[in-house]
């Protein structure tokens, strides 16, 4: 730009500071917002990249596809010997597995255990997943040895070197192993919770190891390219028909087994469950394009309306010589820079802002510059010549005959003051569509936190840590007396279910009188003693379990004696009765017969988001003998003092496991936490696109009612009153905000009616949330521009007349 | 130099269509200075501004120095703007953001050639009185200073032609003598000058007399000297 453009663009701006500030902090807000969620989305899609070859590393997912079942979907584990059966069928198959991980574990110190992210690997580990060796060696091979993370030997060894150190594990035994290599720790961003790594067992750990349809662990695969994971991938289904016959004549019809690249693990839902997280993330990278749109579309409303201001200017410049393309050049120049000095502003405030998006997220970002300026940078140049290129185009389109004669600045005619509303009607419909999804979320969230889930959320506990296959049946019948002697604990229940889950899932085909074929899959747990008592839950029909009925214990039943069940209401539909009381009495189940002898209303012991499947309770007075048992306390009081008194008991009784209990609500709220995250996340961006939406608001009242001045003179000289005056300059704003809504409630609608479909239990999409967001729109419309249009209302009609 | 033949200027709306310029014929000499007078909406501002090349005529021949504007494009209407031309306006046209030196330098800005310019500048400002504000803004000058510095923003360029309408329309008597002596003291030193005039006073100072009505020229005559 020749010096004299850029002084008289430096002058124009400095005359004009307060617009100008406004015009440029709006830009910058919407960069800043595109900027903070789009390295939010930069992170959550980053998972696992930071693993070497991580694009030839791949996760088998178990999918299971059972008529009516409740549990069908792709699931991140596989049978435990899955790996030994596929490397028989595919000689080189080069493959690892992860069994534990987070909490996996105990390591015991001084006769006291913790709980340490403890995972059994596979001698080809570092193999597959190239974690970075810090020092020592890779010893997955040594049944002796064990490698440790950075922050494990940093826990276990403080600032020695662990190096030929030993720590005992216990994971299905204890076991004293030495410590043979460091790895560093995984990053943020990663599933993978790694702590400490002993051998996989040679021997089989557990009974179900070969047995097709359980899960246990996950498995990994290396393909050196797409091509080759792909021919692999289809294979599968015909290793699956060999080797799971216990599905019948066609097992892959009822399970598969496929390949997800492991940098999609992360977004991948799990089973039933709606892909929440990956839309999520979507949702909120839209949101922040979205908001940088808004802020364009400001600018250049704003730039465009300010622009004809300096017609007069082009049309001189135009007479002194200037050609067209001097001038587009020119004030895309100007564009440009002005740009670039709102860029250098949306850094600084992604700087603040940075910290209220991480508490927001629960994240842990950090601007990376040397990403974040290059992108900035094109932004820059792309964003100034778009938005500058609109102004430029009209500015240099003006004949100076026309301007030069006439007596104020041209307005772009009636076309430009369309394009400008056409522009408000946009980002306001934007802006109100944020609002209307900001409130559907948080009434959600809100809702989820509140549903009833079948019973009293408040004064109950879930002991987990009798879960461990190391803790005792007598340890787990001691701690479970123990505990039911505290003066505030009202009912102990143990089984293989509770709040917030066991961690474990069974399902069942059930058979059905006179209906061929195996019958519905319905889920099934083990409880034993006041197990319905404890949880309050709401008996519909027949009767819960009494310990003193002989006929309602399950285990030793006589061969194809019945068991009595009771069964939740989602299963009398399932098994096919009208209702609950129908259900009485009647057998299921083929030749494994079981009574129903109650229904009650369904326990949500889980996510919100997915609909309680159909289930039957199979009953035990032995329930600390069961796998995968928790123990539910029911109790009065503080909690903190509860749970305080159930760990000394739990120490007394069973000394030599860490003590591992959360309150019901605890439990259940990590369910709702990404959803509450992205509502925080969400009603952030909305604010800030209603905020933007008002700062260009702002300008334009402010430039139109300059424009208006004269005008207003005649009106008040005719006759109007200053409500009169108002009512035109306000009704003026009002319009394109009003109309905006047809573009917002479609819009509002069709995302929240798509994420509102992934809860099984949802809010209505009541007409409240639009007119609400449409009402409140009005009004900060009208608040935004109402100082402006009242100065220029009571202006003098003397003075206004002689306005140009 | 200038040979205006059957110019017509229509200018066409919604609903109506209105001939500013019909059918003009005029034939102006270098060094002349003429005067354009006619009653208000009689075509004289648009007669200026197609002699500027600010508007084009609708039909009709153009030719300046023998080359024929009237068919050229805008590009090259713009590069002979800037080398031949100098305008001055009823209402200054300064610009605001500029000081008086900066806007008389704007004059040089177009055109490609080189030279000194800070010397054309100041010679310029010098010629019209204005040099002691060269730093001021033009809402720091009074109506006449300003179209002092129009004039010199003008003229800086050397102009073939000076173009200049109702120059005195926003001014008082005495700075309209003012701008009028520089104007007549810019013709006697060989510049060709149009100008646009409701004063008959002032057309009394230009060597010809053109009368226009209804967009035509209806009298033209030398003025006695």
């Amino acid at each position: 730009m020749a010096p004299i453009a850029l002084l008289s663009h430096y002058r124009a701006f400095t005359r004009d500071m307060l617009h100008n500030l406004l015009n440029i902090g709006g830009l910058a807000l919407g960069i800043a917002t595109a900027i903070l969620l789009g390295l939010y989305v930069r992170f959550e899609t980053s998972y696992e990249t930071w693993l070497p070859d991580h694009e030839k590393t791949y996760l088998v997912q178990t999918v299971w596809s059972i008529p009516q079942s409740p549990v069908n979907g792709a699931y991140h584990y596989t049978m435990g010997g899955l790996l030994e059966q596929l490397r028989e069928d595919f000689p080189g198959l080069r493959g690892t597995r992860i069994r534990g991980g987070e909490d996996g574990g105990v390591v015991i110190v001084d006769g006291t255990a913790e709980k340490a992210d403890v995972a059994q690997v596979d001698p080809q580990f570092l193999e597959v997943l190239q974690l970075e060796l810090v020092s020592g060696r890779d010893a997955l091979g040594d049944p002796s040895a064990m490698m440790i993370s950075q922050s494990a030997a940093r826990r276990f060894f403080g600032a020695d070197d662990p190096i030929g150190q030993r720590l005992t594990v216990a994971m299905d035994e204890a076991r004293a192993y030495e410590v043979a290599g460091v790895f560093r720790d995984p990053p943020a961003n990663s599933a993978l919770r790694l702590g400490i790594l002993i051998p996989m067992p040679r021997a089989v750990p557990e009974p179900s190891w070969l047995r097709w349809g359980s899960t246990s662990l996950q498995t990994f695969l290396r393909f050196e390219t797409p091509q080759e994971a792909r021919a692999f991938e289809e294979q599968l289904g015909a290793f699956v028909d060999r080797r799971g016959t216990i599905f019948g004549d066609r097992p892959s019809e009822v399970q598969q087994l496929r390949l997800l690249p492991i940098a999609d693990w992360h977004l991948e839902p799990e089973g039933p469950a709606s892909a929440s997280r990956s839309l999520t993330v979507k949702a909120l990278g839209l949101v922040g394009l979205l908001t940088l749109a808004i802020a364009m579309v400001n600018y250049v409303n704003l730039a465009t309306a300010r622009a004809v201001m300096r017609a007069r200017e082009v049309a001189m410049r135009k007479v002194l010589g200037a050609d067209r393309p001097a001038l587009v050049r020119q004030y895309l120049g100007e564009a440009v820079m002005t740009v670039a000095i709102a860029a250098l502003l949306a850094l600084v405030l992604a700087e603040i802002g940075l910290p209220l998006v991480n508490a927001a997220g629960g994240l842990s970002l950090d601007l990376p510059y040397a990403v974040v300026v290059p992108v900035l940078a094109g932004m820059v140049l792309v964003i100034g010549l778009l938005a500058g290129f609109y102004p430029a185009l009209l500015l240099s389109r003006y004949q100076p005959s026309q301007v030069l004669a006439s007596a104020r600045s041209p307005g772009g005619g009636r076309a430009g003051a369309r394009v400008r509303e056409l522009l408000v009607i946009g980002q306001f419909g934007l802006a109100i569509a944020f609002m209307i999804g900001a409130a559907v979320l948080f009434a959600q969230t809100r809702h989820m936190r509140e549903a009833d889930p079948g019973f009293a959320r408040e004064g109950l506990i879930a002991v987990l840590s009798l879960r461990d296959s190391l803790v005792e049946p007598a340890q787990r019948r001691a701690f479970a007396e123990a505990a039911r002697a505290l003066p505030q604990v009202s009912h102990v229940a143990l089984g293989n279910t509770g709040v917030g889950g066991s961690g474990s899932t069974n399902a069942q085909n059930v058979p059905l009188p006179g209906v061929p074929g195996e019958g519905p899959s319905l889920n099934w747990e083990i409880v034993g003693p006041q197990f319905f008592e404890t949880y309050g839950a709401r008996l519909i029909a027949g009767r819960v379990f009494d310990a003193a009925r002989e006929a309602d214990e399950y285990s030793g039943r006589p061969g194809g004696a019945p068991v009595n069940i009771v069964i939740n209401a989602p299963a009398v539909g399932t098994l096919g009765f009208a209702s609950a009381e129908e259900a009485i009495g009647k057998t299921v189940g083929g030749d494994r017969p079981r009574t129903i002898i109650g229904v009650i209303d369904p326990l949500r012991f889980l996510s919100p988001r997915e609909a309680v499947p159909p289930t039957y309770y199979i009953f035990t007075r032995e329930p600390e003998t069961t796998s995968s048992v928790m123990a539910s306390v029911r109790f009065r009081g503080d909690p903190e003092a509860t749970l305080s008194d159930l760990e000394a008991t739990w120490q007394r009784t069973v000394p030599q496991f860490p003590f591992d209990a959360q309150t019901a609500q605890h439990r259940l709220q990590r369910f709702n936490d990404e959803d509450e995250r992205a509502m925080r996340l969400f009603t952030i961006g909305a604010c800030l696109a209603v905020v933007i939406g008002c700062v260009g608001l702002w300008g334009l009242a402010s430039f139109n009612t300059a424009r208006r001045v004269r005008e207003i003179g005649i009106r008040k000289t005719l006759g109007a009153s200053t409500a009169d005056v108002i009512r035109v300059l306000v009704g003026q704003f009002l319009r394109p905000v009003l109309l905006a809504n047809l573009v917002a409630w479609p819009l509002a609608w069709l995302a929240m009616d798509r994420w509102l479909g992934g809860f099984a239990d949802r809010i209505a999409l009541s007409p409240l949330f639009f007119l609400g967001a449409g009402l409140l729109a009005a009004l900060i419309a009208v608040g935004t521009v109402w100082g402006q249009s009242l100065r220029a209302a009571r202006a003098d009609p003397g003075w206004a007349l002689r306005h140009d | 130099m200038i040979e205006l033949r059957d110019i017509e200027r229509r200018y066409i709306s919604d609903e109506v269509e209105t001939t500013a310029l019909a059918g003009i014929n005029l034939d102006i000499a270098e060094g002349e200075f003429v005067a354009i007078m006619g009653p208000s909406g009689c075509g004289k501002s648009t007669l200026l501004n197609t002699l500027g090349t600010i508007d084009r005529p609708t039909a009709g021949r153009y030719l300046f120095n023998g080359r024929d504007l009237a068919q050229l494009p805008e590009r090259e209407l713009a590069r002979f703007r800037a080398d031949a031309l100098g305008f001055v306006f009823q209402s200054f046209n300064l610009i605001d953001e500029l000081t008086i030196e900066e806007n008389v330098a704007l004059g040089l800005a177009y055109r490609k050639d080189g030279g000194p310019r800070k010397e054309r500048v100041a010679a310029a400002m010098d010629r019209v009185g204005i040099a002691h504000r060269a730093r001021h803004f033009p809402h720091q000058l009074s109506g006449g200073q300003q179209q002092r510095a129009a004039i010199a923003r003008a003229i800086v360029g050397d102009p073939k032609l000076i173009l200049a309408d109702e120059p005195t329309g926003n001014l008082d008597t005495l700075n309209g003598e003012q701008v009028m002596n520089i104007l007549m003291t810019l013709n006697e030193a060989g510049a060709t000058i149009v100008m646009v005039t409701h004063s008959p006073s002032h057309a009394d100072i230009a060597k010809r007399r053109i009368d226009m009505l209804d967009g035509r020229i209806v009298a033209s005559a030398a003025m006695a000297l």
